[in-house]
């Protein structure tokens, strides 16, 4: 059942009118500049309609690792939904190293409204056809930031901000 | 569902502990080469998902302590505790004293740092992702600001 999959949930204003938003989603170079955090991020293809797919890759160190975004739901300037799958190079489903269970299928869906000159982003993060090892590696996940630990989180992101700063 | 720790409803003397606790895991999770480590993760957070086991590691992270020891805190016999450190043991958590009487229990903190590495990624990617749209997006902005004070 849909409801019984755990579901990360991120809402977010940014300073900045609806369609700029829905523009720094969807417009390649846009998106490549803050895709991917401390990554060199390429967005190798990009087909945005339903059925279309995006192909992503992020570089960081020595390693990359491959993403394909299959869309869903392309409705500008509102809501963007797309299945982000764990690619190898060839864009084949692949896992990710060293981590068999994550999720290899996670379904992406962003809202977008305005607020007065603001704008409103809700997103939400679930498996998508995934193993039972799967969803239950990202619900231990969820668990551990939604609650109990996220607390501990929390406090361990001012530690490191005390330290660095 | 699992029961919640809120730092909001410890005490100081235990939220204090936790604050340690963190502490001594961030400084190894700076410290240590996480990614040449082998995958444990799914033991630890099966070890982590349970109320009785996550408070047996806050005692711990105050010192060692035996079955005995720590049966008395948490009104749960002898034998459950026992239960309780083996799966924390297997999970690599903590580590049996080789004294035949009293075993010892002892914290061992760097699983517990790749788990908190582990759950801190996704949330980082978004969130520092994020943060850089932000900027993008002000950046464009004025961009556009500019353009139009231009024409």
């Amino acid at each position: 059942m849909m409801d019984d999959l755990p579901t990360y949930v991120l809402e977010r204003d940014f300073a900045a009118p609806q369609t700029l938003v829905w523009q720094a989603w969807t417009d390649p170079a846009l998106f490549s500049r803050w895709y991917g955090p401390g990554a060199e991020t390429r967005v190798v293809a990009c087909d945005l309609r339903p059925g279309g797919q995006a192909l992503v890759e992020m570089r960081w160190g020595g390693t990359a690792q491959f993403q394909r975004f299959d869309y869903t739901v392309v409705a500008a300037p509102n809501r963007l939904a797309f299945v982000q799958v764990t690619a190898d190079a060839s864009w084949t489903k692949a896992p990710v190293a060293h981590q068999p269970d994550w999720p290899q299928q996670l379904m992406t869906d962003v809202t977008l409204s305005p607020n007065g000159p603001t704008t409103h982003m809700r997103m939400t993060w679930a498996p998508h056809d995934c193993s039972a090892a799967e969803v239950a590696m990202f619900r231990a996940s969820m668990a551990g930031l939604g609650r109990g630990w996220g607390a501990g989180m929390q406090l361990l992101d001012q530690v490191l901000a005390e330290l660095q700063g | 569902m699992l029961p919640s720790l809120h730092l909001t409803e410890l005490e100081g003397p235990r939220k204090r502990l936790l604050t340690r606790t963190i502490q001594l895991i961030n400084l190894l999770v700076m410290e240590s080469h996480l990614h040449s480590a082998p995958p444990r993760l799914d033991a630890v957070f099966t070890a982590l998902a349970d109320p009785t086991r996550r408070a047996i590691l806050l005692r711990l992270a105050q010192g060692d302590a035996s079955v005995a020891e720590l049966s008395v805190p948490f009104r749960i016999s002898q034998p459950a505790i026992s239960k309780h450190l083996k799966m924390l043991e297997r999970a690599g958590l903590i580590a049996r004293g080789i004294d035949q009487q009293r075993r010892p229990a002892r914290l061992l903190a760097l699983p517990m740092a790749e788990a908190a590495e582990w759950m801190q990624q996704f949330s980082r990617f978004w969130a520092g992702s994020f943060d850089a749209m932000d900027d993008l997006l002000q950046q464009m902005q004025s961009t556009k600001d500019k353009g139009e004070n231009d024409g």
